[in-house]
């Protein structure tokens, strides 16, 4: 048996388990070895910018210095290992980052090339028998 | 049909010879692998900005690795029971029990475990963090595995035994390992890496606490001001260790980091690369060398070139070869 059936029930499941567990202590943002290149962060109070996080992570636009952070988050994890409550602050930064940019609070990633530049590398060096077995 | 996939993510197609040679090490320890990966087995990162796209794009992995294993179960007699017992251990007790002092008694529990079990299960072996972190995060959470997963490194480190041996070559280098904070707490890169390197003989490994943000380059490289201060931390610390070789961990940080080579007087491989140096097994860093070239279509060549198709590498290739270098 899996845990959820698909990512949308995962997700519903995470959010409501972290906005009911988070404290917004602020410790996984003082430990965040990002939030000196998080645009419009610098000297926000660490819990007003986990309460803007939780606010994003609900589907509102959260304060600029949130979205900021969210935006410069890269999953160091550093969060995680300070977390009192096993929030997974990680992950709630992640799932923040998947609302906002469904919401428009943050622009998505352009990655349309990626996959196009993935296989054109494939092509330089892969042989032809590994190109048909690899991918 | 092998026991074991080594699922090397989708940008690893940059670095062709660390999948040949990451087979091949797999092989040596006993482990066959076929390597598999690119946009047909993606964990849908790529795609994340629209969580419904990487949502189907890993749901198509998911069902990809489930028939392969079991197919892999079938013709094993469906003896393959265990391997999700196994793939819960938490990263914590398999953690670093690890590499430094008692280091193989995670291994050590898994083969005697193995041993009781009539067939191994089913095993994807990663390369790619985000792959794996998407696995643990996501993919196993939705869809059932049928497979057990392990990094590339802790299947080497369970291996050691049979690598040790090998690495007959001595390797002149006193490297320094590019570490970051990230994905430690799910496998412990940071202590494996170093710990295997340390088997061969003539390398020096120089320790320093310095740790960059994300768990690989490719997040920093998003992020504004972000990359080029980790290579500045880097440098002093190579400075600081007299270290000459920069080892990275990961895809990125080689594609990230492999430009340094070019102006600071530091040599920067794979640790793939160092093992395979120790080896005797020769290859070929192609990435490294045309990201270093003056001319890197020249450097490429025309026949690959056009193999590849002109009009796709002139206009995905090179525009990632020839970008400025952070530092
Ligand atoms: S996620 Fe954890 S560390 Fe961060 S504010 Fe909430 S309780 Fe505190």
């Amino acid at each position: 048996m899996v845990a959820h059936p698909d990512w949308s029930a995962l997700r519903a499941a995470e959010t409501a388990r972290m906005l009911a567990a988070c404290t917004r202590c602020g410790r996984c943002a003082e430990v965040c070895p990002m939030l000196p290149y998080a645009e419009g962060a610098q000297g926000a109070p660490a819990p007003a910018l986990v309460e803007g996080v939780l606010e994003v992570l609900a589907g509102g636009e959260g304060s600029a210095a949130a979205r900021g952070w969210i935006a410069a988050c890269t999953r160091s994890g550093a969060c995680n290992a300070a977390c009192p409550e096993a929030v997974n602050p990680r992950l709630m930064l992640r799932l923040a980052k998947w609302r906002a940019n469904e919401t428009g609070a943050l622009p998505k990633r352009d990655a349309a090339e990626a996959m196009s530049r993935v296989k054109a590398f494939a092509r330089l060096g892969f042989s032809a028998t590994e190109q048909e077995e690899w991918l | 049909m092998s026991d074991a996939l080594f699922w090397y993510g989708c940008n690893m197609t940059r670095h062709a010879e660390i999948i040949r040679l990451g087979q091949r090490m797999l092989a040596a320890v006993g482990v066959g692998a076929s390597p598999i990966g690119g946009p047909g087995a993606c964990c849908g990162s790529p795609k994340e900005s629209t969580p419904r796209i990487a949502e189907g794009m890993a749901n198509r992995t998911m069902e990809r690795f489930g028939a392969w294993a079991s197919g892999v179960r079938s013709a094993q007699g469906g003896a393959a029971e265990g391997g999700e017992h196994r793939s819960r251990e938490s990263a914590a007790d398999r953690g670093v029990r690890s590499a430094q002092g008692g280091a193989a008694e995670g291994g050590e529990h898994r083969s005697r475990e193995s041993a009781a079990a009539p067939q191994a299960p089913p095993r994807v072996i990663t390369w790619c963090p985000s792959c794996h972190m998407n696995l643990d995060d996501f993919m196993g959470r939705t869809k059932e595995k049928g497979f057990d997963h392990r990094h590339l490194c802790e299947a080497l480190w369970e291996g050691r035994e049979a690598l040790a041996p090998l690495l007959r070559h001595p390797v002149r280098a006193r490297f320094l390992v590019d570490r970051h904070i990230g994905f430690h707490a799910e496998v412990p890169v940071n202590d494996i890496i170093p710990a295997l390197l340390a088997l061969i003989p003539g390398a020096e490994h120089l320790d320093h606490p310095y740790r960059g943000g994300s768990y690989m380059c490719f997040g920093l490289a998003n992020v504004p001001g972000a990359l080029a201060d980790h290579q500045r931390a880097l440098l002093a610390a190579l400075r600081e260790t007299g270290a000459d070789t920069l080892v990275t961990i990961f895809h990125s940080c080689h594609r990230e980091l492999v430009g340094l080579e070019k102006n600071h007087g530091i040599r920067v491989v794979n640790w793939v690369h160092l093992l395979a140096e120790a080896m005797g097994w020769a290859y070929q860093d192609d990435y490294k060398a045309w990201r270093n070239a003056e001319d890197p279509l020249a450097a490429i060549g025309p026949e690959r070139v056009a193999a590849a198709g002109e009009v796709a590498v002139k206009k995905l290739v090179l525009p990632e070869l020839a970008r400025p270098r952070p530092v």
